[in-house]
């Protein structure tokens, strides 16, 4: 499978908040094994869902300057609903507490409005680099990469100012 | 058998565990659902780490009487019927149903658990195990 | 691809504990995105693995009767990453296990070393219109034997838990066929 958890970035306030959604959709086979008959979103992709975006939150926040961003702690994840094929999980993530490594953050999705996941988190970030010097060119490319993709997912709110038009592509 | 102290200290310990709550959060008069933010899928958490703690055996129907809330014979209008609130003191002998009782809405009652209710339960529980 | 985050049991007691097998290969897929020069396994996958490990075990104890689904992870800690070439080693140990649900304690293990750990509690799912339609035994029993459960199994009282009669004949549903 595409291991990519998040489809668009509606919302992004660096080191605070950030909201994402992701579709679910019939096309996406594993859903074919979970469950035969009755396809709904592992509750796992879910959370790793809720993880990507954080990751995008800590990556964002400080302008990509790690290339690792994993989860290292996820507490109470309780689900309430399953998700569907045809629905959208909308997941919003926020900064309780960021350290030098590691980024705490409160975690919830929900389907329609009603909540279907919910999970406190423990990002941690780190380079390649730190304990390999030579793999600085490893990190490089991850954070290219991270950044590319990042591109297609979040575009960000026009400019305010009225007297031009939206610079959108 | 332990103490009431200890019995108070291994129920918030399963509490902050189970709910995510700080230490302080958890005292007597909290309740489960309104102050400390407990969920239905919590409350299997907090039966199982209350038996493994205690070595008892909590049948969810003490704790949490569904049956009775969701019975045509105990519940009209969404309240409890007079009956039912008897059939409820039977049940929760350790609970203060004085507040519920003087407006016995059904959905209120998951709210009025608190820490002090579960400590007396477990302390009931525990006396008839020795 | 198969929703199977486990390759093989190694070891099945039947209502204490099972252990499975998790390699790890640049072969698949998701790797290649998590992350794009740094192939690193997903904790999230690894928390999958050991709910499966977990899930089997508890839903064995019944013969499947009683379906249970993950409701809720209270603790996963993930200590290092686990890389292509590494072959977890998945425990899961029944804590408790009643009519409501089950609380299982999974670890995730490189050689000796502690990968991860997870608290799971499943839940019985209660709508039984969803269930039936949720959960054939006959999936869990395919996918038991697909993982070798049978080769290693043993019941409480030490004998080895036997294959159901007919299971060669079994049709898997449809997403189990092997053979697509």
């Amino acid at each position: 499978m595409r291991f990519t958890l998040v489809d668009r970035i509606l919302e992004l306030e660096p080191g605070s908040k950030l909201v994402a959604i992701k579709n679910l959709s019939m096309a996406e086979e594993y859903l074919g094994d979970h469950f035969p008959g009755f396809p709904v979103m592992p509750g796992v992709l879910m959370l790793e869902a809720m993880t990507q975006a954080g990751a995008w939150l800590v990556r964002a926040s400080e302008d990509f300057a790690h290339s690792t961003v994993v989860l290292k702690e996820a507490r109470n994840v309780k689900y309430a609903n399953f998700v569907e094929p045809g629905q959208t999980l909308k997941v919003t993530v926020s900064v309780v507490d960021q350290g030098p490594r590691l980024t705490q953050l409160k975690a919830q999705g929900t389907v329609d409005g009603s909540i279907a996941v919910a999970a406190r988190l423990i990002l941690e970030r780190s380079n390649l680099a730190e304990s390999d010097p030579s793999r600085a060119i490893a990190d490089d490319v991850v954070k290219m990469k991270m950044r590319e993709l990042f591109a297609l997912l979040y575009q960000p709110p026009a400019p305010a100012s009225g007297a031009e038009m939206a610079a959108t592509p | 058998m332990p103490t009431k102290e200890e019995v108070y200290e291994k129920i918030r310990t399963a509490l902050v565990d189970a709910l995510g709550v700080d230490e302080d959060e958890v005292t007597p008069d909290a309740t489960l659902i309104g102050d400390l933010g407990a969920e239905s899928i919590d409350f299997l958490d907090i039966v199982f780490r209350l038996e493994k703690a205690f070595d008892i055996k909590v049948p969810r129907a003490e704790l949490f009487p569904e049956d009775i809330l969701t019975s045509p014979q105990y519940v009209k209008d969404g309240k409890v019927t007079p009956e039912g609130v008897a059939k409820l003191r039977e049940r929760m002998p350790f609970a203060d149903l004085s507040k519920f009782e003087k407006n016995p809405v059904v959905k209120d009652f998951a709210n009025q658990l608190t820490v002090r209710d579960m400590c007396r339960y477990v302390e009931s529980k525990v006396a008839l195990t020795g | 691809m198969r929703w199977i985050w486990i390759d093989k049991f190694i070891e099945f007691d039947s209502g204490r504990r099972a252990r499975a097998i998790k390699n790890i290969s640049l072969a698949e897929e998701h790797l290649h995105d998590h992350f794009p020069g740094y192939p690193v396994m997903p904790n999230s996958l690894i928390a999958e693995g050991l709910a499966q490990t977990g899930g089997l075990l508890v839903g064995e104890v019944n013969q499947f009767q009683e379906k249970v689904i993950l409701a809720k992870i209270p603790k996963a800690v993930f200590h290092f990453p686990a890389l292509p070439g590494d072959q977890l080693i998945y425990t899961a140990t029944i804590e408790q296990l009643d009519a409501a649900g089950g609380r299982v304690a999974a670890t995730s293990h490189v050689g000796e070393r502690l990968q991860a750990e997870m608290e799971i509690v499943f839940a019985h799912l209660r709508d039984a219109d969803r269930t039936k339609r949720l959960f054939e035994p006959k999936n869990f029993v395919f996918t038991m034997k697909l993982l070798g459960v049978f080769d290693v199994g043993r019941s409480r009282d030490g004998t080895r838990i036997q294959e159901p009669p007919g299971l060669a004949s079994i049709k898997a549903a449809p997403g189990h066929d092997c053979s697509r």
